[in-house]
């Protein structure tokens, strides 16, 4: 049953970072009090006309800039029509004979393998509202709808689970660093449809569309089981229908849905309501300069300095973090990554606030490292200082002092210790002589607890040695 | 000789979620048959291009400012809507998604 090919492609719905709607000027806010952000246009009362959000079209060029697309500079809109409570107009307003961006591709690594997984195009509409549904009812919120949308349709060029999930991750992270769309499939202001087929041969098979998974690794079990459902049918000589199913997390299956409406029957046509809206080039070299900079990109700056792929990783998922280091390249990363993900995360996590909201600066974190790497401060004393780091703007000499941390680096005085420990520890310098590797670390243990762990344990055990040799 | 079957008559009426008798299907066949004609005589108008017309008015759209919002209370909505349960909207269970 292995020589079946596994094709797929996916649909990816994200909600843009606007501050208003993308047709009318309510605000784009959901999930608190329901039917707050809507107005005459959202409910589409007669006499009310739509309109274009200026960003929304930006975010759109945005991301087919971050998405290697063509852009379409002609922006046109279209109605999608179809009777659905969720939509009081009775169509969407979507973009489907000339999307604002096509022929794109990201690219992907798994296992080491690189691909380039191509992109049909991107286009621009709007969310309906968010409905519950109860026995008898459903109940209808409208703030959700008319937020800005972006479509992201693939080409089928994924041929496996694990190719589709780090597509899905790699497209979060672009569309999180460019600052289009928080991306949160757990929200649902990320979603995904997937289109799945199998065949034998080069003929791509029937395919099915799985809508709505709720998360990525949900996607790579929802074509998992339903590649493994096509392969069943067709072994038992049964044909594939092109329907669309859901994933059922805890049976761990897709399960066939009611048919809609498709294909021809949206009755696509112009959306009169809004004409045309041309982009110039110097429009997309703005936008084109107001791009951070890709994770990609700070990935291999992060690998060139010696952070490990693991921490590299760590610093691309949490994005604050990230921006925090961007102009600090020249300092050594490795010992600014460790503090950033360990002890600062930790602090972070305790206190819940971001590190923008604290009083950690750049110009502080750069003068730590820098102590650090030149021994002249412990770690100890690092974790000693941390919080008024993090509180106030005291530089940090004067934390030191206020605390009346002493940092020994100071030779002579390490020295008097030093002699005083192989002094008072005869039996330890002799279980030393003997070969004995826990002596050693048994006396730096001693030499830092006078110390109060603020004598510098490199210098410690250099000079140790050197003490022990005579 | 109608230019619609009854079949097709159905079908635009379900996607219009519209209930028809027979009879009005009978009378639909005939007066959608009519538009359509009216079509074909727009369609057989030789034009130089291809590019669709979408607006009489040749101006281009001026974008909305992202900033300035505007929201209407909901008892106002409320007006024009059905049915209504706390700050919801009511309809009849909606199958499917």
């Amino acid at each position: 049953m292995n020589d079946y090919k596994t094709t797929v492609g996916i649909e990816v719905h994200c909600e843009l970072k606007t501050n208003a709607k993308m047709f009318s000027n309510s605000l784009n806010n959901y999930g608190g009090v329901a039917n707050v952000n809507i107005n005459e246009i959202d409910f589409a009362l007669p006499g009310t006309l739509p309109t274009i959000n200026q960003y929304g079209v930006e975010l759109g060029i945005k991301a087919a800039l971050v998405l290697n697309c063509t852009i379409n500079k002609k922006v046109v809109f279209d109605r999608k029509n179809y009777f659905y409570p969720d939509l009081p107009k009775g169509y969407q307003i979507t973009q489907a004979r000339n999307p604002i961006g096509v022929n794109g591709y990201v690219e992907i690594e798994v296992d080491g393998k690189k691909k380039k997984i191509g992109i049909h195009d991107i286009h621009l509409e709007e969310d309906t509202c968010k409905s519950t549904h109860a026995d008898t009812k459903s109940y209808l919120d409208f703030n959700r709808n008319g937020v800005p949308l972006l479509e992201i349709v693939s080409e089928a060029d994924m041929n496996s689970p694990e190719e589709a999930m780090a597509y899905l991750e790699k497209l979060k992270e672009l569309l999180l660093y460019a600052n289009i769309s928080d991306c949160k499939m757990e929200e649902g202001s990320m979603r995904c449809d997937v289109n799945v087929s199998v065949s034998k041969t080069d003929k791509l098979g029937t395919r099915t569309e799985t809508k709505n998974i709720g998360s990525i690794s949900s996607v790579g079990r929802a074509i998992t089981s339903e590649a493994a459902r096509q392969i069943q049918e067709l072994e038992q000589e049964n044909e594939i229908h092109e329907e669309t199913r859901r994933f059922d997390e805890k049976q761990e299956r897709t399960i066939l849905m009611r048919v809609k409406e498709t294909g021809n029957d949206y009755r696509y046509f112009p959306e009169p309501d809004l004409p045309p809206y041309y982009i110039d080039e110097t429009y997309i070299d703005e936008v084109r300069k107001t791009i951070d900079v890709m994770p990609d990109k700070r990935r291999s700056i992060y690998l060139e300095k010696g952070i490990s792929l693991v921490n590299a990783n760590k610093l691309i998922q949490n994005k604050p973090l990230s921006d925090f280091l961007l102009g600090l390249e020249d300092i050594d990363l490795v010992i600014a990554s460790n503090l950033l993900l360990g002890d600062i995360s930790s602090y972070l996590n305790k206190t819940e606030k971001k590190i923008t909201e604290t009083s950690l600066t750049q110009a502080k974190l750069r003068e730590v490292v820098m102590l650090l790497k030149e021994n002249k401060i412990t770690n100890k004393v690092f974790k000693d200082i941390l919080v008024d780091l993090m509180e106030t703007d005291l530089g940090i000499s004067e934390i030191i002092e206020k605390k009346g941390i002493k940092t020994i680096s100071d030779e002579s005085a390490l020295l008097d210790v030093i002699t005083k420990v192989i002094e008072a520890n005869p039996e330890s310098v002799k279980d030393y002589h003997e070969g004995k590797d826990r002596a050693i670390k048994y006396l730096m243990g001693q030499i830092m607890k006078e110390t109060k762990g603020q004598a510098n344990p490199a210098l410690v055990n250099q000079l140790l040695q050197q003490e022990l040799a005579k | 000789m109608n230019k619609l079957t009854k079949e097709e008559v159905r079908h635009v009426a379900h996607l219009a979620r519209i209930k028809v008798t027979d009879e009005e299907i009978e009378k639909y066949q005939i007066d959608l048959g009519k538009l359509l004609e009216d079509v074909d005589k727009i369609n057989d108008i030789e034009v130089e291009t291809d590019e669709l017309l979408v607006t009489p008015v040749d101006q281009e759209a001026i974008l909305r400012n992202d900033q300035e919002t505007r929201s209407v209370n909901f008892d106002e909505i409320k007006k024009n809507v059905p049915a209504v349960t706390g700050n919801f909207v009511e309809v009849p269970v909606m199958i499917g998604e």
